[in-house]
């Protein structure tokens, strides 16, 4: 196959690639634009008009600001403490000898894999006796660790040379400044990989907030918009799809923006 | 390895870390393997039970059951990641804006919320009304229930999650290739091995590692596969979708029973550690017998 | 110069000199962003402290339905905030019953629980027991309410009102038939009034066509309206000693016939979805013609009568050996450990739901039941049941109904032994009286 050929070939099925991913999520734009009469009558025709009364109603119903500034809030801070308590734990068990270093290595390997459903019931009565039900505290201190993180950042700092942090001490710099103000940015594109996925994930969190909040001043926004799908009279799908478009516009429009630094981050373009 | 500046610093370093982490993770852990032993229902006080809890999820079939399920949609969802992500790298590893259009629309999907992704395919295979149905009835196939079929379920939703994650596992694929030296593979096309030889011998071997991370993630992702769940079939129909994280939601919130949940999260855990072992020391194996074979 | 560059002077090929090349120049960015976000300062207060909040006494009401429901119910509280400068009751919606149920558990259980909420009424007796809950009788007016037996605690349970009364009818229902009416024209059919003439009429309505399939009948295959047929075949769900009998003979034989009418009528498909999910599909099936007849609850009437393309018409459930209708819907329930005063604010809200304008405009806008003998009075005078001869249906089979036992074991009964075995007998085509002896002897078990 010449080299033309190939590169046609790929182009097709890349469109056909795509087109398996656009799609649905089109069609979600599509639904959310319809008129509920037009979707009763026949949901799967194109629409014959346009209305944004879906979305109205996605504002009546959930307090979008709110929930969506709580959310960013939430997953940003959980991002930001993890890479801050992720950096000296993984040093430490990378590079450093110490008694117990063994340990503390299985301890944190022993966590990677314990999901928040496993843990949330003794968790939840921690903080109930506590009084932190229904705070933002509850949402975030219980992820102020990460395991993962910890992980990423052993395995990534194993890579770099002792001699360089043997250097550094010999400048004088303290741990602290080795840690955070050379080591880092050497590990930077798997901070910020990390961070990304960290943010994403405690953005579209949903179990979590769905045990740990029980009223709108701390609710986030995919608890808010899975609330949508009111059983019973019959799914209103425009308004459902109405509210995953605006539950997905603010992550697609930070992908968009980062999407540099995360491809960089990762060896893509 | 270095020696520590002050004997205390390693400790400093970590004892933040640690201290969430078992205050969190470990300990609720523990709480919960002892809750296991009891009958609860958190508004009565709670009544030892012994190994009663085991013994009636496993008489009723259920620990077995959600085992298997589990088990079987994370190696639907491990597989299904694993080649669609190295097939989409593979293909879209080009330049240019279409793919690289293409290449963020697939990524598009890793980011957005599980919510709004199962809300989606929650409308688009609905049996009488979604678009998938319609359009293979118009092509004369039979009506299909994706959600409804107990033997479909679990196929489908691991298709759903694959088609989220998919996104991610290209990007870490396309960072696979690139780390190989195209030097490697010019070789290997100037002593004339074809494309598909060159991919199977040399380009595969080289990305056992990256793939070994696509595996764990994906494993990892399958495992706590709760949200999709949740909002599309709600563990149904008739138990066939009621994968363990979603069993144990049920048993706490549904059924009111603590000690049934948790009896359910230590066999969870137990799995899941045995499975992550093994893949470690998989790893760890495959890792040394690399060293030792690029020692001269 | 820093031992990184010594670093790199010495090592100008290593790794790490490529790595810092890439990331330099963003170093400062990602520093800044970072501490950026993680400074933001947010307008967050977990309490909108607004100086209505601050002079008036709040109730925290948790509710669970959506929709139409869910508009007038926060219709009516809007009202009755209006209505006085007292108390304030803030409303939120917590999900489907059950996700209420469960939040509202573990709200208790953390000692964060609301003033109100409302529960569905099979699990009224279990949280009764737990003492979560506070007895209402001697808070003004209890007695003189004027309920409905039937809807009331009273009627809806065995001696329901032999104990403290924990509940006040909120939204209540009866299961009832719902019929196309042009499909049972052109067949000239009559509304079923037992088994054998439902699986007459809905063999005549059935129509197999790969295109344009129409079945007879439809149910969720859901507890509530097992219950009814069990009943309707002559068995109790509770035997005379408390143990739990899921009315023997009775019940097996309610389920062989869901089974008959699924597997080997053939006049019905099976509903797809749990809990209400599969209520939904029931209704939209009958609103979009594809079923000619169902059993659903009588809380839909305004929802299927609006959407429906054609004349609905509703018909009491046929009767086996007898006619039997179990309620359904919620009670209010006020939480015992919510603070004296707002406990007694929570009343008066309760008070002014069981007031004759309040229960007259739930019932109507929805198609729940009046839930005050004044209500139902004021709706016949004026001529409400004349002129909606299917809202009228219901009321009249009130007299059908089937009071709940009060046992604290009823919802887990339902919830974790009965209504799996349910989906799987008629999914699965297990052996109906297999299944329910096993059930039997799982809720025999104390936990």
């Amino acid at each position: 196959m010449t080299r033309s050929t190939k590169a046609r070939l790929a182009a097709v099925l890349a469109v056909a690639v795509g087109a398996l991913w656009v799609g649905p999520c089109v069609w979600m734009l599509v639904t959310s634009l319809k008129p509920l009469a037009e979707i009763v009558r026949d949901p799967t025709a194109l629409p014959t008009s346009f209305t944004l009364s879906a979305y109205r109603e996605v504002f009546a119903l959930v307090p979008v600001a709110r929930q969506t500034l709580v959310t960013v809030f939430v997953a940003a801070t959980i991002a930001c403490v993890q890479i801050a308590l992720a950096l000296p734990a993984g040093y430490a068990l990378a590079k450093l000898r110490f008694r117990g270093r063994r340990v503390a290595w299985m301890l944190v390997l022993s966590c990677l894999l314990v999901p928040e459903q496993v843990t949330f019931v003794p968790v939840f009565l921690m903080l109930a006796k506590a009084g932190l039900v229904n705070t933002l505290a509850a949402l975030i201190v219980p992820f102020a660790a990460s395991a993962f993180g910890i992980f990423l950042v052993r395995q990534a700092l194993d890579a770099v040379p002792d001699e360089l942090i043997e250097a550094a001490r010999l400048d004088g710099a303290s741990e602290g400044v080795i840690v955070y103000r050379i080591l880092a940015p050497l590990v930077a594109p798997t901070l910020v990989a990390f961070g990304l996925v960290s943010f994403v994930f405690h953005y579209n969190d949903y179990f979590w907030p769905l045990v740990m909040t029980t009223d709108d001043s701390v609710r986030t926004l995919p608890l808010g918009v899975a609330l949508l799908r009111e059983p019973g009279t019959g799914v209103r799908w425009h308004v459902v799809m109405a509210g995953s478009v605006v539950l997905s516009l603010p992550m697609l429009a930070l992908f968009a923006a980062l999407q540099k630094h995360l491809l960089r981050g990762t060896g893509g373009d | 390895m270095l020696k520590a500046q002050a004997r205390f610093h390693p400790w400093a370093m970590l004892s933040p870390s640690l201290g969430l982490l078992l205050v969190f993770v470990l300990v609720p852990l523990a709480l919960a393997a002892w809750q296991s032993f009891f009958a609860w229902d958190l508004l009565t006080p709670a009544v030892p039970v012994g190994l009663g809890n085991f013994r009636a999820l496993a008489e009723s079939g259920a620990l077995l059951g959600t085992a298997g399920r589990t088990l079987a949609f994370s190696a639907l969802v491990v597989s299904g990641a694993t080649v669609t992500g190295l097939a989409l790298a593979l293909l879209l590893d080009r330049p240019g804006a279409l793919f690289a259009w293409v290449r963020s629309s697939i990524f598009a999907a890793y980011v957005v919320s599980w919510v709004a992704v199962a809300l989606l395919w929650l409308w688009l295979l609905d049996g009488d009304v979604g678009i998938v149905g319609v359009s293979l009835r118009a092509f004369g196939l039979p009506r299909v229930g994706f959600l409804t079929e107990p033997a479909l379920v679990v196929p489908t939703l691991a298709a759903v999650t694959t088609w989220k994650i998919a996104g991610y596992a290209m990007i870490v694929f396309q960072a696979g290739l690139r780390a190989i030296p195209a030097s490697v593979l010019e070789a290997a096309a100037l002593d004339g091995a074809s494309g598909f030889v060159r991919l199977r011998s040399m380009t595969l071997p080289l990305l056992a590692p990256t793939t070994a991370f696509v595996a764990t993630t994906s494993l990892v992702v399958s495992f706590q596969a709760f949200d999709v769940i949740r909002i599309m079939t709600q563990g149904g129909p008739a138990h066939a979708s009621e994968l363990f994280v979603y069993a144990i939601y049920e048993q706490f919130f549904m059924n009111l029973s603590v000690g049934r949940a948790s009896a359910l999260a230590v066999v969870f855990f137990a799995l899941l550690l045995a499975l992550s072992a093994a893949e470690l020391r998989a790893f760890e194996l495959r890792g040394r017998t690399r060293r030792e074979r690029s020692l001269p | 110069m820093t031992a990184v560059d010594s670093y790199r002077t010495l090592h100008p090929r290593s790794d790490v000199v490529n790595y810092t090349r890439h990331i330099v120049p963003s170093r400062v960015n990602r520093r800044s962003l970072l501490l950026a976000l993680s400074g933001a300062p947010l307008p967050l207060a977990s309490s909108c402290a607004s100086p209505e909040r601050r002079e008036r006494r709040v109730v925290t009401l948790w509710y669970s339905y959506g929709g139409k429901n869910r508009e007038v119910l926060t219709e009516l509280v809007a009202r009755f905030n209006r209505s006085q400068g007292d108390i304030l009751v803030e409303a939120t919606y917590q999900g489907d019953y059950y996700e209420a149920l469960a939040k509202l558990r573990t709200a208790v259980a953390a000692r964060v629980a609301p003033t109100l909420s409302h529960v569905v009424v099979e699990v009224l007796p279990y949280l009764a027991e737990t003492r979560a809950l506070e007895p209402l009788d001697e808070y003004p007016g209890a007695r003189e309410l004027g309920l409905v037996h039937s809807l009331a605690q009273a009627g809806a349970f065995a001696s329901g009102d032999a104990r403290p009364l924990y509940g006040i009818p909120f939204n209540r229902s009866i299961p009832v038939t719902y019929l196309n009416s042009e499909l049972f024209e052109a067949e000239r059919l009559d509304a079923p009034t037992t088994w054998a003439e439902l699986v007459e009429a809905a063999r005549r309505l059935t129509r197999r066509s790969a295109a344009n399939p129409r079945w007879g009948f439809g149910v969720p295959i859901s507890w509530w309206f097992w219950v009814a047929m069990t009943a309707q075949a002559g068995g109790e769900l509770v035997g005379p000693g408390g143990e739990t009998t899921f009315g023997g003979e009775a019940g097996a034989k309610a389920l062989a016939f869901l089974q008959r009418l699924v597997h080997d009528e053939r006049v019905m498909r099976l509903p797809a979805g749990r809990d209400y999910n599969a209520w939904q599909v029931t209704n939209q099936d009958f609103i979009a013609g594809r079923v000619a007849m169902t059993w659903m609850s009588t809380a839909f009437l305004r929802y299927i009568e609006e959407n429906a393309r054609f004349r609905v018409r509703t018909a009491p459930l046929p009767g086996d050996v007898r006619r039997a209708v179990p309620t359904g819907g919620t009670f209010f329930v006020m939480l015992a450990s919510a603070p004296e005063p707002e406990k007694r604010a929570a009343w008066s809200f309760l008070r002014f739901m069981c007031a004759t304008d309040q229960a007259v405009d739930w019932a109507t806008r929805t198609g729940y039941l009046p839930v005050t003998d004044a209500s139902v009075a004021r709706l016949r005078d004026g001529g409400f049941f004349a002129k909606h001869p299917n809202d009228t249906v219901a009321q009249r089979d009130l007299a059908n109904v089937l009071a709940w036992p009060w046992a604290p074991n009823l919802f887990r009964s339902q919830r974790d032994v009965l209504e799996p075995r349910l989906e799987e007998a008629v999914m699965k085509g297990r052996n109906a009286g297999a299944l329910l002896r096993e059930a039997r002897e799982l809720a025999r078990r104390p936990w």
